[in-house]
Protein backbone atom coordinates (compact mmCIF):
# COMPACT_ATOMS: atom_id res chain seq x y z
CA UNK A 1 0.00 0.00 0.00
CA UNK A 2 1.48 3.24 -1.25
CA UNK A 3 1.81 6.17 2.12
CA UNK A 4 0.01 7.92 0.23
CA UNK A 5 -3.30 5.65 0.69
CA UNK A 6 -2.55 5.49 4.16
CA UNK A 7 -2.35 8.56 4.81
CA UNK A 8 -5.67 9.27 3.01
CA UNK A 9 -7.19 5.95 4.82
CA UNK A 10 -5.95 7.01 8.34
CA UNK A 11 -7.75 10.58 7.51
CA UNK A 12 -10.69 8.92 6.47
CA UNK A 13 -10.85 6.28 9.89
CA UNK A 14 -9.81 9.75 11.74
CA UNK A 15 -12.72 11.66 10.20
CA UNK A 16 -14.98 8.96 10.77
CA UNK A 17 -14.31 8.46 14.22
CA UNK A 18 -14.55 12.40 14.68
CA UNK A 19 -17.94 12.31 13.21
CA UNK A 20 -19.17 9.42 15.40
CA UNK A 21 -17.92 10.97 18.63
CA UNK A 22 -19.39 14.51 18.16
CA UNK A 23 -22.94 14.04 20.10
CA UNK A 24 -26.23 14.47 18.51
CA UNK A 25 -27.20 17.76 18.74
CA UNK A 26 -29.94 18.63 21.44
CA UNK A 27 -33.37 19.33 19.95
CA UNK A 28 -32.92 22.64 22.13
CA UNK A 29 -30.60 23.42 19.54
CA UNK A 30 -32.38 22.35 16.16
CA UNK A 31 -33.89 24.73 14.36
CA UNK A 32 -37.24 23.24 14.71
CA UNK A 33 -38.89 25.17 11.30
CA UNK A 34 -35.99 24.22 9.06
CA UNK A 35 -36.22 20.47 9.64
CA UNK A 36 -40.54 21.07 9.57
CA UNK A 37 -39.66 22.27 5.96
CA UNK A 38 -36.94 19.62 5.80
CA UNK A 39 -38.44 16.61 6.34
CA UNK A 40 -42.33 17.56 6.07
CA UNK A 41 -43.31 19.85 3.95
CA UNK A 42 -41.79 18.03 0.57
CA UNK A 43 -44.93 15.56 1.17
CA UNK A 44 -47.58 18.15 3.05
CA UNK A 45 -47.31 20.99 1.06
CA UNK A 46 -49.97 22.60 -0.63
CA UNK A 47 -52.33 20.70 -2.65
CA UNK A 48 -50.75 17.77 -1.77
CA UNK A 49 -53.02 14.57 -1.89
CA UNK A 50 -51.21 13.66 1.73
CA UNK A 51 -53.27 16.70 2.87
CA UNK A 52 -51.85 20.00 3.62
CA UNK A 53 -50.45 20.72 7.22
CA UNK A 54 -48.07 23.54 8.38
CA UNK A 55 -48.66 24.28 12.57
CA UNK A 56 -51.17 26.80 12.08
CA UNK A 57 -53.45 23.66 10.83
CA UNK A 58 -54.00 22.17 13.68
CA UNK A 59 -54.67 22.56 17.72
CA UNK A 60 -51.91 22.37 19.99
CA UNK A 61 -53.83 19.18 21.67
CA UNK A 62 -53.91 17.51 18.18
CA UNK A 63 -50.16 17.99 17.06
CA UNK A 64 -49.63 16.50 20.49
CA UNK A 65 -52.03 13.13 20.13
CA UNK A 66 -50.49 12.87 16.02
CA UNK A 67 -46.93 12.63 17.70
CA UNK A 68 -47.77 10.64 20.04
CA UNK A 69 -50.04 8.60 18.72
CA UNK A 70 -50.03 8.42 15.01
CA UNK A 71 -46.81 9.21 13.11
CA UNK A 72 -44.97 6.09 13.65
CA UNK A 73 -48.41 4.04 12.41
CA UNK A 74 -49.44 6.50 9.34
CA UNK A 75 -45.62 7.30 8.57
CA UNK A 76 -43.83 3.32 8.85
CA UNK A 77 -44.16 2.79 5.10
CA UNK A 78 -43.11 6.02 3.86
CA UNK A 79 -40.37 6.33 2.18
CA UNK A 80 -38.60 10.02 1.93
CA UNK A 81 -37.79 10.37 -1.64
CA UNK A 82 -35.38 13.42 -0.62
CA UNK A 83 -33.37 11.31 1.63
CA UNK A 84 -32.20 8.22 -0.36
CA UNK A 85 -35.62 7.20 -0.40
CA UNK A 86 -35.50 5.69 3.11
CA UNK A 87 -38.11 4.81 5.71
CA UNK A 88 -39.15 8.65 6.71
CA UNK A 89 -38.85 7.30 10.84
CA UNK A 90 -35.28 6.28 10.07
CA UNK A 91 -34.34 9.68 8.28
CA UNK A 92 -35.79 11.73 11.06
CA UNK A 93 -33.78 11.10 13.97
CA UNK A 94 -35.72 11.27 17.67
CA UNK A 95 -34.02 14.49 18.42
CA UNK A 96 -34.96 16.31 15.09
CA UNK A 97 -38.42 14.54 15.52
CA UNK A 98 -38.62 16.69 19.05
CA UNK A 99 -37.69 19.68 17.64
CA UNK A 100 -40.39 18.90 15.04
CA UNK A 101 -42.85 18.70 17.72
CA UNK A 102 -41.86 21.59 19.56
CA UNK A 103 -42.25 23.60 16.61
CA UNK A 104 -45.28 22.24 15.75
CA UNK A 105 -46.83 22.68 19.07
CA UNK A 106 -45.63 26.15 19.56
CA UNK A 107 -46.92 27.56 16.55
CA UNK A 108 -50.49 25.45 16.45
CA UNK A 109 -53.90 27.40 15.48
CA UNK A 110 -54.51 27.98 19.14
CA UNK A 111 -50.90 29.57 20.09
CA UNK A 112 -49.88 32.35 21.04
CA UNK A 113 -47.97 32.63 17.21
CA UNK A 114 -49.74 30.82 14.76
CA UNK A 115 -47.19 30.12 12.12
CA UNK A 116 -46.58 28.10 8.66
CA UNK A 117 -43.42 26.97 8.07
CA UNK A 118 -42.86 29.80 6.06
CA UNK B 1 -74.48 35.89 66.79
CA UNK B 2 -76.73 33.40 65.50
CA UNK B 3 -77.02 35.28 61.78
CA UNK B 4 -72.85 34.83 61.74
CA UNK B 5 -73.35 31.30 61.68
CA UNK B 6 -75.80 31.33 58.75
CA UNK B 7 -73.96 33.80 57.15
CA UNK B 8 -70.38 32.70 56.84
CA UNK B 9 -70.97 29.23 55.02
CA UNK B 10 -73.66 31.14 52.86
CA UNK B 11 -71.06 33.61 51.81
CA UNK B 12 -68.54 30.89 51.21
CA UNK B 13 -70.27 29.27 48.33
CA UNK B 14 -70.84 33.01 47.07
CA UNK B 15 -66.97 33.38 47.00
CA UNK B 16 -66.52 29.96 45.66
CA UNK B 17 -69.16 30.28 42.90
CA UNK B 18 -67.72 33.43 42.27
CA UNK B 19 -64.11 32.43 41.87
CA UNK B 20 -65.09 29.38 39.97
CA UNK B 21 -67.35 31.22 37.46
CA UNK B 22 -64.69 31.88 34.99
CA UNK B 23 -64.08 28.39 34.37
CA UNK B 24 -67.60 26.97 34.73
CA UNK B 25 -67.90 29.36 32.02
CA UNK B 26 -66.02 27.18 29.62
CA UNK B 27 -66.72 24.11 30.92
CA UNK B 28 -70.20 25.09 30.00
CA UNK B 29 -69.79 25.48 26.34
CA UNK B 30 -67.72 22.70 26.63
CA UNK B 31 -71.24 20.43 27.08
CA UNK B 32 -72.96 22.56 24.85
CA UNK B 33 -71.12 23.49 21.68
CA UNK B 34 -71.75 20.44 19.80
CA UNK B 35 -70.22 21.81 16.31
CA UNK B 36 -69.24 25.22 15.47
CA UNK B 37 -70.56 26.43 12.25
CA UNK B 38 -69.47 29.90 12.55
CA UNK B 39 -71.65 32.77 14.60
CA UNK B 40 -75.07 31.08 13.64
CA UNK B 41 -73.75 28.28 16.41
CA UNK B 42 -73.87 31.46 18.87
CA UNK B 43 -76.49 32.43 17.92
CA UNK B 44 -78.90 29.55 19.04
CA UNK B 45 -78.34 31.02 22.95
CA UNK B 46 -77.21 34.28 22.14
CA UNK B 47 -78.93 36.26 19.93
CA UNK B 48 -79.86 38.82 22.73
CA UNK B 49 -76.80 39.62 23.26
CA UNK B 50 -75.94 39.35 19.60
CA UNK B 51 -78.02 42.71 19.16
CA UNK B 52 -76.83 44.11 22.27
CA UNK B 53 -73.21 43.83 21.04
CA UNK B 54 -74.51 44.97 17.25
CA UNK B 55 -75.24 48.34 18.27
CA UNK B 56 -72.08 48.99 20.55
CA UNK B 57 -68.65 50.77 19.40
CA UNK B 58 -66.77 47.66 19.39
CA UNK B 59 -69.06 46.43 16.27
CA UNK B 60 -70.14 49.97 14.71
CA UNK B 61 -67.20 52.36 15.37
CA UNK B 62 -69.74 55.09 15.92
CA UNK B 63 -72.18 55.95 17.87
CA UNK B 64 -73.47 58.93 20.69
CA UNK B 65 -71.15 61.37 21.09
CA UNK B 66 -72.37 62.95 24.54
CA UNK B 67 -68.54 63.96 25.90
CA UNK B 68 -67.59 65.80 22.63
CA UNK B 69 -68.28 69.23 22.52
CA UNK B 70 -68.59 70.34 18.96
CA UNK B 71 -70.41 67.21 17.95
CA UNK B 72 -74.14 68.62 17.65
CA UNK B 73 -76.18 65.33 18.41
CA UNK B 74 -74.37 63.36 15.59
CA UNK B 75 -73.39 59.71 15.89
CA UNK B 76 -69.98 59.60 15.17
CA UNK B 77 -66.69 57.55 15.20
CA UNK B 78 -63.44 55.70 13.66
CA UNK B 79 -65.62 55.00 10.86
CA UNK B 80 -66.73 58.69 10.22
CA UNK B 81 -63.75 60.08 11.80
CA UNK B 82 -60.20 60.84 10.36
CA UNK B 83 -57.26 60.46 12.60
CA UNK B 84 -54.21 61.17 12.35
CA UNK B 85 -52.43 57.29 12.12
CA UNK B 86 -54.31 55.36 9.57
CA UNK B 87 -56.66 58.20 8.80
CA UNK B 88 -59.67 56.54 7.65
CA UNK B 89 -60.86 53.19 7.72
CA UNK B 90 -63.44 52.97 4.72
CA UNK B 91 -63.37 52.31 1.25
CA UNK B 92 -60.66 50.61 0.43
CA UNK B 93 -58.84 50.52 3.12
CA UNK B 94 -61.49 47.98 4.99
CA UNK B 95 -60.55 44.84 4.03
CA UNK B 96 -58.52 43.31 1.07
CA UNK B 97 -54.84 41.96 0.66
CA UNK B 98 -52.45 44.52 -0.54
CA UNK B 99 -49.12 42.49 -1.64
CA UNK B 100 -45.75 44.48 -2.81
CA UNK B 101 -44.06 43.07 -6.36
CA UNK B 102 -43.08 40.01 -4.90
CA UNK B 103 -46.32 38.83 -3.31
CA UNK B 104 -45.88 39.61 0.01
CA UNK B 105 -48.54 40.87 1.96
CA UNK B 106 -48.20 44.56 3.07
CA UNK B 107 -51.73 44.99 5.13
CA UNK B 108 -55.19 43.00 5.61
CA UNK B 109 -57.75 46.69 6.13
CA UNK B 110 -58.44 48.07 9.14
CA UNK B 111 -61.56 45.62 9.74
CA UNK B 112 -58.69 43.41 11.07
CA UNK B 113 -59.36 44.93 14.18
CA UNK B 114 -62.89 44.87 13.75
CA UNK B 115 -65.15 42.49 15.75
CA UNK B 116 -66.78 41.45 12.44
CA UNK B 117 -66.23 38.64 9.97
CA UNK B 118 -65.54 41.33 7.12
CA UNK B 119 -69.20 43.21 6.39
CA UNK B 120 -68.87 47.26 7.32
CA UNK B 121 -71.65 47.71 9.83
CA UNK B 122 -74.90 48.29 9.21
CA UNK B 123 -76.77 50.82 10.65
CA UNK B 124 -79.58 48.89 11.53
CA UNK B 125 -79.22 45.12 12.85
CA UNK B 126 -80.16 42.47 10.32
CA UNK B 127 -79.28 38.47 10.31
CA UNK B 128 -76.56 38.75 8.29
CA UNK B 129 -75.24 41.98 10.12
CA UNK B 130 -75.49 39.54 13.46
CA UNK B 131 -74.56 36.31 11.85
CA UNK B 132 -70.92 38.72 10.90
CA UNK B 133 -70.21 39.45 14.15
CA UNK B 134 -67.03 37.23 15.03
CA UNK B 135 -67.96 36.80 19.22
CA UNK B 136 -64.81 33.97 19.10
CA UNK B 137 -62.28 37.02 18.73
CA UNK B 138 -63.05 38.51 22.34
CA UNK B 139 -64.34 35.49 23.55
CA UNK B 140 -62.27 32.07 22.87
CA UNK B 141 -59.24 31.15 23.90
CA UNK B 142 -56.82 29.97 21.07
CA UNK B 143 -59.13 31.67 18.01
CA UNK B 144 -57.23 33.13 15.16
CA UNK B 145 -58.30 34.18 12.30
CA UNK B 146 -56.90 35.18 9.09
CA UNK B 147 -58.13 36.70 5.27
CA UNK B 148 -59.73 34.60 3.00
CA UNK B 149 -61.02 35.72 -0.60
CA UNK B 150 -65.04 33.91 -1.33
CA UNK B 151 -65.93 32.19 -4.44
CA UNK B 152 -67.65 35.50 -5.71
CA UNK B 153 -64.46 38.10 -5.70
CA UNK B 154 -65.28 39.34 -1.91
CA UNK B 155 -62.95 39.03 1.14
CA UNK B 156 -63.94 37.60 4.67
CA UNK B 157 -62.41 36.93 7.71
CA UNK B 158 -62.78 33.25 8.85
CA UNK B 159 -61.03 31.30 11.78
CA UNK B 160 -57.38 29.71 10.58
CA UNK B 161 -59.06 26.26 11.49
CA UNK B 162 -61.92 26.95 9.18
CA UNK B 163 -61.00 23.40 7.34
CA UNK B 164 -60.70 21.34 11.04
CA UNK B 165 -63.20 21.18 12.19
CA UNK B 166 -62.39 18.62 15.41
CA UNK B 167 -60.01 21.75 16.03
CA UNK B 168 -62.71 24.36 15.40
CA UNK B 169 -64.85 22.73 17.55
CA UNK B 170 -62.10 22.26 20.63
CA UNK B 171 -61.62 26.41 20.30
CA UNK B 172 -64.93 27.43 20.23
CA UNK B 173 -65.95 25.52 23.21
CA UNK B 174 -63.27 27.33 25.08
CA UNK B 175 -65.46 30.28 25.82
CA UNK B 176 -64.42 33.27 28.23
CA UNK B 177 -64.85 36.61 29.16
CA UNK B 178 -61.85 38.43 27.25
CA UNK B 179 -58.49 37.84 28.82
CA UNK B 180 -55.86 40.55 28.78
CA UNK B 181 -54.37 38.78 25.91
CA UNK B 182 -57.40 39.15 23.82
CA UNK B 183 -57.70 42.73 24.19
CA UNK B 184 -53.95 44.06 23.90
CA UNK B 185 -54.26 42.12 20.30
CA UNK B 186 -56.15 45.02 18.92
CA UNK B 187 -55.72 47.76 21.61
CA UNK B 188 -51.94 47.18 21.15
CA UNK B 189 -51.21 47.04 18.04
CA UNK B 190 -53.41 49.54 16.61
CA UNK B 191 -52.22 52.35 14.82
CA UNK B 192 -49.66 49.79 12.66
CA UNK B 193 -46.84 48.28 15.19
CA UNK B 194 -47.02 47.19 18.37
CA UNK B 195 -47.89 50.76 20.93
CA UNK B 196 -47.77 52.74 17.80
CA UNK B 197 -51.05 54.55 18.83
CA UNK B 198 -52.15 54.92 22.29
CA UNK B 199 -48.58 54.57 24.14
CA UNK B 200 -49.93 53.66 27.51
CA UNK B 201 -51.32 50.15 26.10
CA UNK B 202 -47.91 47.84 25.44
CA UNK B 203 -48.09 44.09 24.45
CA UNK B 204 -46.14 43.92 28.21
CA UNK B 205 -49.71 43.83 30.03
CA UNK B 206 -50.09 40.45 28.89
CA UNK B 207 -48.17 39.68 31.91
CA UNK B 208 -46.48 42.90 33.45
CA UNK B 209 -44.25 42.88 36.62
CA UNK B 210 -45.42 45.31 40.03
CA UNK B 211 -43.30 47.57 38.24
CA UNK B 212 -44.70 48.02 35.35
CA UNK B 213 -48.61 48.13 36.00
CA UNK B 214 -49.51 47.32 39.86
CA UNK B 215 -53.08 46.80 38.89
CA UNK B 216 -52.34 44.31 35.54
CA UNK B 217 -49.50 42.65 37.40
CA UNK B 218 -50.02 38.81 39.00
CA UNK B 219 -47.47 40.44 41.32
CA UNK B 220 -50.19 43.37 41.97
CA UNK B 221 -53.80 43.18 41.45
CA UNK B 222 -53.82 40.69 38.92
CA UNK B 223 -56.52 42.65 37.32
CA UNK B 224 -57.97 42.04 33.50
CA UNK B 225 -59.11 45.13 31.37
CA UNK B 226 -62.68 44.07 31.87
CA UNK B 227 -62.18 44.66 35.71
CA UNK B 228 -62.55 47.95 34.88
CA UNK B 229 -64.26 48.67 31.41
CA UNK B 230 -66.84 46.21 31.70
CA UNK B 231 -70.62 47.58 31.05
CA UNK B 232 -73.98 46.77 30.76
CA UNK B 233 -74.96 45.05 27.25
CA UNK B 234 -71.40 44.84 25.81
CA UNK B 235 -70.91 48.20 25.97
CA UNK B 236 -67.52 49.75 27.61
CA UNK B 237 -66.76 51.94 30.11
CA UNK B 238 -64.35 54.55 29.98
CA UNK B 239 -63.50 56.59 26.86
CA UNK B 240 -60.32 57.97 25.73
CA UNK B 241 -59.93 61.51 25.09
CA UNK B 242 -59.65 61.25 21.91
CA UNK B 243 -62.17 59.14 20.73
CA UNK B 244 -65.75 60.55 19.28
CA UNK B 245 -67.97 58.34 21.32
CA UNK B 246 -68.95 57.49 24.23
CA UNK B 247 -70.00 53.74 24.52
CA UNK B 248 -71.51 53.89 27.83
CA UNK B 249 -72.94 57.46 28.24
CA UNK B 250 -73.98 57.94 31.83
CA UNK B 251 -71.26 55.57 33.11
CA UNK B 252 -68.32 56.89 33.62
CA UNK B 253 -64.75 55.90 34.68
CA UNK B 254 -62.43 57.15 37.16
CA UNK B 255 -59.72 55.74 39.04
CA UNK B 256 -61.62 57.25 42.65
CA UNK B 257 -65.06 55.80 41.69
CA UNK B 258 -65.27 52.83 43.44
CA UNK B 259 -61.46 51.84 44.28
CA UNK B 260 -59.74 54.42 45.18
CA UNK B 261 -61.83 57.58 46.56
CA UNK B 262 -61.03 60.93 46.35
CA UNK B 263 -58.45 61.45 49.40
CA UNK B 264 -56.40 58.61 48.85
CA UNK B 265 -53.17 59.54 49.93
CA UNK B 266 -53.18 59.98 53.63
CA UNK B 267 -51.17 62.89 53.55
CA UNK B 268 -52.97 66.51 53.45
CA UNK B 269 -50.73 68.26 51.19
CA UNK B 270 -51.19 65.17 48.30
CA UNK B 271 -54.63 64.68 48.71
CA UNK B 272 -55.38 68.81 48.36
CA UNK B 273 -54.00 68.30 44.86
CA UNK B 274 -57.02 65.42 43.46
CA UNK B 275 -59.40 68.37 43.17
CA UNK B 276 -57.84 70.17 40.87
CA UNK B 277 -54.72 67.45 39.78
CA UNK B 278 -56.58 64.03 38.31
CA UNK B 279 -54.16 60.99 39.60
CA UNK B 280 -52.70 60.34 36.23
CA UNK B 281 -50.66 63.45 36.36
CA UNK B 282 -48.27 61.87 38.88
CA UNK B 283 -48.57 58.11 38.46
CA UNK B 284 -47.98 58.00 34.89
CA UNK B 285 -44.44 59.81 35.34
CA UNK B 286 -43.49 58.14 31.63
CA UNK B 287 -45.28 56.58 28.72
CA UNK B 288 -43.98 53.97 26.18
CA UNK B 289 -41.58 52.15 29.05
CA UNK B 290 -40.74 48.85 27.06
CA UNK B 291 -42.16 49.13 23.41
CA UNK B 292 -41.47 52.96 21.50
CA UNK B 293 -44.48 54.89 20.59
CA UNK B 294 -45.42 57.07 17.27
CA UNK B 295 -45.11 61.00 18.52
CA UNK B 296 -44.94 62.19 14.93
CA UNK B 297 -46.33 60.62 11.44
CA UNK B 298 -46.07 62.58 8.75
CA UNK B 299 -47.98 60.89 5.26
CA UNK B 300 -46.31 63.64 2.99
CA UNK B 301 -42.52 62.33 3.40
CA UNK B 302 -42.58 58.72 2.17
CA UNK B 303 -39.73 56.55 1.43
CA UNK B 304 -39.12 53.08 0.65
CA UNK B 305 -38.04 50.59 3.28
CA UNK B 306 -36.31 47.22 2.13
CA UNK B 307 -36.65 45.88 5.20
CA UNK B 308 -40.15 46.12 5.35
CA UNK B 309 -40.24 45.56 1.50
CA UNK B 310 -42.86 48.54 1.54
CA UNK B 311 -43.22 52.03 1.25
CA UNK B 312 -43.72 53.49 4.70
CA UNK B 313 -44.48 57.16 6.13
CA UNK B 314 -42.34 59.53 8.08
CA UNK B 315 -42.38 58.70 11.74
CA UNK B 316 -41.14 59.59 15.02
CA UNK B 317 -40.93 56.58 17.58
CA UNK B 318 -40.11 57.35 21.28
CA UNK B 319 -39.85 55.45 24.30
CA UNK B 320 -39.72 56.45 28.15
CA UNK B 321 -41.65 59.68 26.88
CA UNK B 322 -42.59 62.90 29.42
CA UNK B 323 -46.71 63.12 29.11
CA UNK B 324 -47.69 66.61 28.47
CA UNK B 325 -50.32 68.48 30.38
CA UNK B 326 -53.47 69.61 29.84
CA UNK B 327 -57.36 70.56 31.89
CA UNK B 328 -59.59 67.97 31.22
CA UNK B 329 -63.48 68.25 32.18
CA UNK B 330 -64.49 65.16 30.66
CA UNK B 331 -65.08 66.25 27.36
CA UNK B 332 -63.08 67.03 23.93
CA UNK B 333 -63.19 68.82 20.80
CA UNK B 334 -62.94 66.52 17.70
CA UNK B 335 -62.30 67.48 14.44
CA UNK B 336 -65.36 66.63 12.08
CA UNK B 337 -64.68 66.16 8.99
CA UNK B 338 -66.57 67.94 6.35
CA UNK B 339 -66.38 71.20 8.53
CA UNK B 340 -63.25 74.04 8.27
CA UNK B 341 -60.60 73.07 10.37
CA UNK B 342 -59.70 74.55 13.66
CA UNK B 343 -56.21 75.41 14.21
CA UNK B 344 -54.07 76.10 17.35
CA UNK B 345 -51.62 79.52 17.84
CA UNK B 346 -48.61 77.29 16.21
CA UNK B 347 -51.06 77.03 13.55
CA UNK B 348 -51.33 73.25 13.58
CA UNK B 349 -55.25 71.60 13.30
CA UNK B 350 -56.28 70.44 16.43
CA UNK B 351 -57.78 66.69 15.35
CA UNK B 352 -58.70 66.57 19.13
CA UNK B 353 -58.17 68.86 21.89
CA UNK B 354 -59.63 68.35 25.79
CA UNK B 355 -61.99 70.75 27.00
CA UNK B 356 -61.79 72.60 30.09
CA UNK B 357 -59.18 75.02 31.57
CA UNK B 358 -58.31 76.63 35.16
CA UNK B 359 -61.37 78.65 35.50
CA UNK B 360 -63.41 75.56 34.92
CA UNK B 361 -64.22 74.15 38.20
CA UNK B 362 -65.47 70.65 36.76
CA UNK B 363 -61.69 70.22 34.91
CA UNK B 364 -58.34 69.34 36.13
CA UNK B 365 -54.95 68.71 35.15
CA UNK B 366 -54.59 65.33 33.19
CA UNK B 367 -51.64 63.36 31.47
CA UNK B 368 -51.29 63.49 27.80
CA UNK B 369 -49.37 61.86 24.79
CA UNK B 370 -49.36 64.85 22.37
CA UNK B 371 -49.33 62.92 18.92
CA UNK B 372 -48.09 65.47 15.91
CA UNK B 373 -49.09 64.49 12.59
CA UNK B 374 -49.09 65.96 8.99
CA UNK B 375 -52.43 65.47 6.93
CA UNK B 376 -54.05 66.70 3.72
CA UNK B 377 -56.27 70.08 4.06
CA UNK B 378 -58.76 70.52 1.13
CA UNK B 379 -57.93 74.08 -0.42
CA UNK B 380 -61.43 76.48 -0.47
CA UNK B 381 -62.92 73.86 2.17
CA UNK B 382 -60.69 74.08 4.66
CA UNK B 383 -61.51 70.44 5.28
CA UNK B 384 -59.01 68.01 6.74
CA UNK B 385 -59.00 64.95 4.22
CA UNK B 386 -57.71 61.14 4.43
CA UNK B 387 -55.14 59.70 3.11
CA UNK B 388 -55.85 55.46 0.92
CA UNK B 389 -52.93 54.56 3.87
CA UNK B 390 -53.09 50.44 2.57
CA UNK B 391 -52.29 50.68 -0.88
CA UNK B 392 -49.84 53.64 -0.40
CA UNK B 393 -47.26 50.61 0.90
CA UNK B 394 -47.49 49.50 -2.50
CA UNK B 395 -47.26 52.45 -4.98
CA UNK B 396 -45.80 55.22 -2.74
CA UNK B 397 -47.27 57.97 -4.23
CA UNK B 398 -48.84 60.03 -1.48
CA UNK B 399 -50.70 62.54 -4.28
CA UNK B 400 -52.67 59.08 -5.68
CA UNK B 401 -52.86 58.96 -1.90
CA UNK B 402 -54.93 61.56 -1.33
CA UNK B 403 -56.53 61.89 -4.42
CA UNK B 404 -57.68 58.38 -3.98
CA UNK B 405 -59.56 58.64 -0.74
CA UNK B 406 -60.60 62.00 -1.85
CA UNK B 407 -62.65 60.12 -3.90
CA UNK B 408 -63.78 57.48 -1.44
CA UNK B 409 -64.31 59.44 1.70
CA UNK B 410 -65.96 62.79 -0.10
CA UNK B 411 -66.72 61.75 -3.50
CA UNK B 412 -64.27 63.84 -4.72
CA UNK B 413 -62.93 63.63 -8.40
CA UNK B 414 -61.13 67.18 -8.25
CA UNK B 415 -58.80 68.50 -5.61
CA UNK B 416 -56.68 70.95 -4.26
CA UNK B 417 -55.06 70.49 -1.13
CA UNK B 418 -51.85 70.79 0.99
CA UNK B 419 -50.13 69.51 3.69
CA UNK B 420 -50.76 70.87 7.30
CA UNK B 421 -49.41 69.94 10.34
CA UNK B 422 -52.08 68.56 13.33
CA UNK B 423 -52.06 68.02 16.73
CA UNK B 424 -54.25 65.52 18.74
CA UNK B 425 -53.95 64.92 23.32
CA UNK B 426 -54.41 61.35 24.00
CA UNK B 427 -55.38 60.68 27.38
CA UNK B 428 -52.70 58.51 29.36
CA UNK B 429 -54.15 56.12 32.06
CA UNK B 430 -52.82 52.78 32.27
CA UNK B 431 -49.71 51.08 33.31
CA UNK B 432 -49.56 52.97 36.87
CA UNK B 433 -46.08 52.27 38.31
CA UNK B 434 -45.98 51.47 42.24
CA UNK B 435 -46.68 54.58 44.25
CA UNK B 436 -42.97 55.06 44.92
CA UNK B 437 -42.40 55.78 41.42
CA UNK B 438 -45.20 58.71 41.27
CA UNK B 439 -43.64 61.82 40.70
CA UNK B 440 -42.47 63.97 43.82
CA UNK B 441 -43.07 67.44 44.39
CA UNK B 442 -39.78 68.75 42.99
CA UNK B 443 -40.89 66.76 39.74
CA UNK B 444 -43.63 69.74 38.98
CA UNK B 445 -42.79 72.65 41.62
CA UNK B 446 -39.32 73.66 40.74
CA UNK B 447 -37.37 75.94 38.13
CA UNK B 448 -36.73 72.73 36.30
CA UNK B 449 -40.29 71.34 37.09
CA UNK B 450 -41.83 69.72 33.98
CA UNK B 451 -45.04 71.27 34.28
CA UNK B 452 -45.70 74.46 31.63
CA UNK B 453 -47.65 76.60 34.65
CA UNK B 454 -48.06 79.24 31.69
CA UNK B 455 -49.88 76.99 29.27
CA UNK B 456 -52.09 75.90 32.45
CA UNK B 457 -52.87 79.83 32.93
CA UNK B 458 -50.93 80.04 35.87
CA UNK B 459 -48.00 83.13 36.15
CA UNK B 460 -45.72 80.74 37.42
CA UNK B 461 -45.12 78.07 39.66
CA UNK B 462 -48.42 78.29 42.09
CA UNK B 463 -46.78 77.03 44.89
CA UNK B 464 -43.88 79.16 44.82
CA UNK B 465 -46.48 82.13 44.48
CA UNK B 466 -48.26 80.81 47.30
CA UNK B 467 -44.51 81.13 49.07
CA UNK B 468 -43.80 84.68 47.80
CA UNK B 469 -47.12 85.86 48.56
CA UNK B 470 -47.01 84.46 52.33
CA UNK B 471 -43.46 85.29 53.20
CA UNK B 472 -44.64 89.12 52.15
CA UNK B 473 -47.68 88.62 54.40
CA UNK B 474 -45.30 87.62 57.48
CA UNK B 475 -43.24 90.80 56.60
CA UNK B 476 -45.48 93.34 56.45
Amino acid sequence: MKTSTTIALACLASFVILCLAVPAPSSAALDGQELYKEYCKGCHASGSPNGEYTPLDLIQDQWTRFFDRKYERTHKDVLDASHGNRPVIEVIGPEELQAIRDFAVEHASDSENPMTCG
Amino acid sequence: MRLMYVATPVLAALLATAVASGASQENRHKRWVKEYTGTETCLKCHEEEAEAFFHSQHYQWRGETPAMVNSDGQKLGKLTMINDFCTNPGGAQWIGKVTNDDGKVLAKGCSTCHAGLGLLPAETPSRVQLENIDCLICHANGYRRDLYATEDGEWEWRPILWKNQEGMNSVARRITVPTRTMCLRCHSASGGGPNYKRGDIEYTLKEPDRSFDVHMAANGKDMWCVDCHAGDAHRVKGRGVDLAATDSPGHDLSCSGSCHGETPHDVPALDNHTERVYCTTCHIPVFAKDEPTDMRRDWSTITWSEEKGKYTYDVTLEQNVEPVYAWYNGSSYNQIPGQPVRRNTDGAVTMVTPDGDRADPAARIYAFKLHRGVLPVLKGKDWIMPVATEELYHHGDPDRAVRDAAKSFYGLDQVDYEWTDTVRYMGLFHEIPPAEDALQCLDCHSPDGRMDWQALGYDGDPLATRRTAASKDSGR
